[in-house]
């Protein structure tokens, strides 16, 4: 696992660019002949090995700096760099490589394909860039022990509990090795429980090296990471260092297992 | 991503939905069948009915040498006797031939017969297959290198009482040149082909021995009979044009007679052409009912293709979403959903082929016609039926390729 590189690279800032940096970003497009301004004039840089909080109300510009981050999407103004490279002027099919080999995508909705089992989907990523079949596999054998789901690799998503889901596709998003995961609402379809479980998985993330962008609407959600960039229409309000972290996986890790969940599923 | 990983999930994504694809397969199975069915429907009737135009006329052309612009003259009217028994030999083994029949006059001054003498100007020297098509009142064909004759009805009521088979004719051709013959057959009238009306009185010898003209063959250096006319008969009306072609090049190109004729002098192969053009429309008919029902069949096929894969990238755009946002770029998933209506169109391919070709048995044998195969028509088919997939597909899936992940991600 490079996790630990990230950790070393996170631990000498200097050395290396960080995981995403965003300079002068704006979205607009026009809706019905209104030019809807989604955000202004961003600029935010994520460290390796870092864990950001993204909140704000709903039009705040949380999906859309999401979206831009994740490669999904284009800025109007700025420029947005991933991992020290320039992604601002890259067409759909460049957008998609950096997707594949640099962004790990975890959604509040799981969006697992149906139809594929949970070790096919966390290797789906793995398919896109060419990698053979049994290495595509075994990585996602590895990831999915990882998040604790050793014996579900070959159940389907609908076989599988909204908790497990949201494991997959956080084994998932791991597939590539990406330099940052992003993850939106990832709690919000589970219930309390199970979020916190969820949270848990973050944090070994976090803990392992690997940088997250969170983005919630939950107080107590965001509370999780490390600091939290607070959006107000479009733009930066404040960020807030959160001095107090809430640990979730804190239980979790007094049961002696470093980076496994308990072997108990508590996922509904 | 690999050619063999789309199948994989298209195979998948198809089985998923197995009544929905098993329909658009039966779709395509039914239009690929439809058009091998009435192409094998359609080539045993295009047989059946090309027999019934030609009737009993053979499917024969005649050859001569005449001067420039002779052509659609009346044939023998200023021809000169150029093809040697090579030549017939020859052209008796191009592909599609059944018969070559060379022809010649052998001038006679008179024919006796009981005491009884008629001025008579010539008689058709001719090879026995010139009687395959004919029918006769009595007797039949005559031998070659026999003293035999036969004569037509119109010429044995010449006589009195009339000439019958086993009688013997005399033929004189100069003042002590006489030989006898004996009539082995009797011509039905107006039985002939289309050439050489045969209601005015005829008589016909063997070549061998009665035809003396001949000639040193430039080819094989022997001395050899050579004729003005040569009857060439086609194996079926359909190869006529092409026989013709056929004997058209040989004579140019190879034949003792290219060196044989005056210079001035041109060949001329002409066939029956109001009876091949009619056979010719009759094929050009078929043709286009056939072509018309592919096209209809596989368009049908094709809408099919297209209806069912846009409703599965409609139904699947979060699925598109998915992959594009792990890194799927927009050629990965052209390919995939190509690869997927390349898949329903190949089934319903096969599967329509194997249908076809038991619809177009059944067809023939009810109809009671005799079972024509067009394979060519068959790969046509599949081929097509693969293109067909291609096609249907290429507008779902470039649809697909263009997805917003964005958009797609939001949707429930």
């Amino acid at each position: 696992m490079t996790g630990h590189t990230d950790a070393a690279d996170a631990d000498a800032p200097g050395t290396a660019p960080p995981a995403v940096s965003l300079s002068g970003v704006g979205k607009r497009y026009e809706r019905g002949g209104e030019v809807v301004r989604a955000l202004d004039d961003v600029s935010l840089d994520l460290p390796r090995g870092s864990y950001t909080a993204v909140m704000g109300p709903s039009g705040s510009g949380k999906s859309t700096l999401m979206n831009l981050v994740g490669c999904l999407d284009t800025p109007s103004a700025g420029t947005v760099l991933i991992d020290g490279e320039d992604v601002t002027e890259l067409g759909d099919d460049g957008r998609a490589r950096i997707r594949g080999q640099k962004v790990g995508f975890v959604f509040q909705t799981f969006n697992l394909m149906p139809r594929l089992t949970a070790r096919e989907n966390v290797a789906l990523p793995l398919v896109f860039r060419g990698v053979d079949r049994a290495d595509r596999l075994e990585r996602a054998d590895e990831l999915l022990a990882r998040v604790g789901l050793a014996d579900r690799t070959d159940h389907r998503p609908n076989e599988l509990s909204g908790g497990q889901r949201q494991r997959v596709a956080i084994a998932r998003a791991l597939a590539n090795d990406p330099a940052i995961v992003l993850a939106d609402e990832p709690t919000g379809n589970l219930d309390a429980e199970t979020g916190r479980r969820i949270l848990g998985e973050f944090e070994r993330l976090h803990e392992a090296g690997t940088t997250v962008l969170l983005v919630s609407h939950e107080r107590h959600v965001a509370e999780h990471a490390e600091r939290i960039v607070h959006l107000r229409d479009g733009e930066i309000e404040g960020i807030e260092q959160i001095e107090e972290r809430r640990r979730a996986a804190v239980a979790d890790a007094a049961d002696g297992a470093e980076n496994k969940p308990s072997g108990v599923d508590g996922d509904r | 991503m690999e050619l063999r990983e789309s199948v994989q999930l298209s195979l998948r994504a198809i089985r998923e939905h197995g009544l929905r694809s098993a329909l658009t397969v039966v779709g395509i199975t039914i239009g690929i069948a439809a058009v091998i069915t009435f192409v094998t429907l359609g080539a045993s009737l295009q047989a059946e009915v090309v027999g019934e135009v030609a009737g009993d006329a053979p499917p024969e052309m005649q050859a001569t040498v005449g001067p420039e612009g002779q052509e659609g003259g009346p044939p023998g009217a200023s021809t000169v006797p150029a093809f040697t028994e090579r030549d017939v030999e020859e052209i008796r083994s191009l592909p599609n031939v059944g018969r070559a029949i060379p022809q010649g006059t052998v001038q006679i001054a008179t024919l006796q017969h009981g005491g009884r003498s008629i001025a008579w100007e010539s008689a058709t020297a001719t090879s026995p297959g010139f009687f395959a098509d004919r029918q006769f009142a009595s007797g039949g064909r005559f031998e070659q290198g026999t003293d035999e004759v036969v004569i037509n009805e119109q010429a044995a009521s010449l006589f009195d009482p009339e000439l019958e088979v086993n009688d013997t004719l005399v033929l004189q051709s100069g003042a002590n040149s006489t030989r006898e013959a004996t009539v082995v057959g009797i011509l039905e009238d107006g039985g002939g082909g289309p050439f050489g009306d045969i209601s005015i009185p005829q008589v016909y010898v063997p070549t061998d021995p009665f035809y003396q003209t001949t000639v040193e063959s430039p080819a094989t250096g022997e001395r050899q009979r050579v004729y003005p006319t040569l009857t060439v008969v086609a194996s079926d009306y359909e190869s006529v044009p092409s026989v013709q072609s056929d004997v058209q090049a040989y004579l140019r190109d190879d034949s003792d007679a290219r060196s044989l004729k005056p210079d001035e002098y041109e060949f001329s192969v002409q066939t029956n052409e109001e009876l091949v053009e009619q056979i010719r429309e009759v094929i050009g008919t078929f043709t286009g009912f056939v072509a018309g029902i592919a096209v209809i069949s596989l368009i049908v096929g094709a809408v099919g293709i297209a209806n069912i894969m846009l409703v599965s990238v409609t139904e699947r755009t979060r699925e598109i979403g998915i992959m594009k946002a792990v890194g799927a770029r927009r050629r990965d998933v052209l390919q995939l959903f190509l690869v997927e209506s390349v898949v329903l169109g190949l089934a319903g391919a096969v599967l329509g082929t194997a249908v076809g070709l038991a619809g177009g048995y059944v067809a023939t044998d009810y109809l009671d016609l005799s079972l024509t195969f067009a394979p060519e028509w068959f790969a046509a088919a599949v081929v097509v039926g693969v293109g067909v997939g291609v096609l249907a597909g290429l507008y779902p899936a470039w649809n697909a390729a263009r997805v917003d992940p964005i958009e797609a991600l939001r949707r429930e």
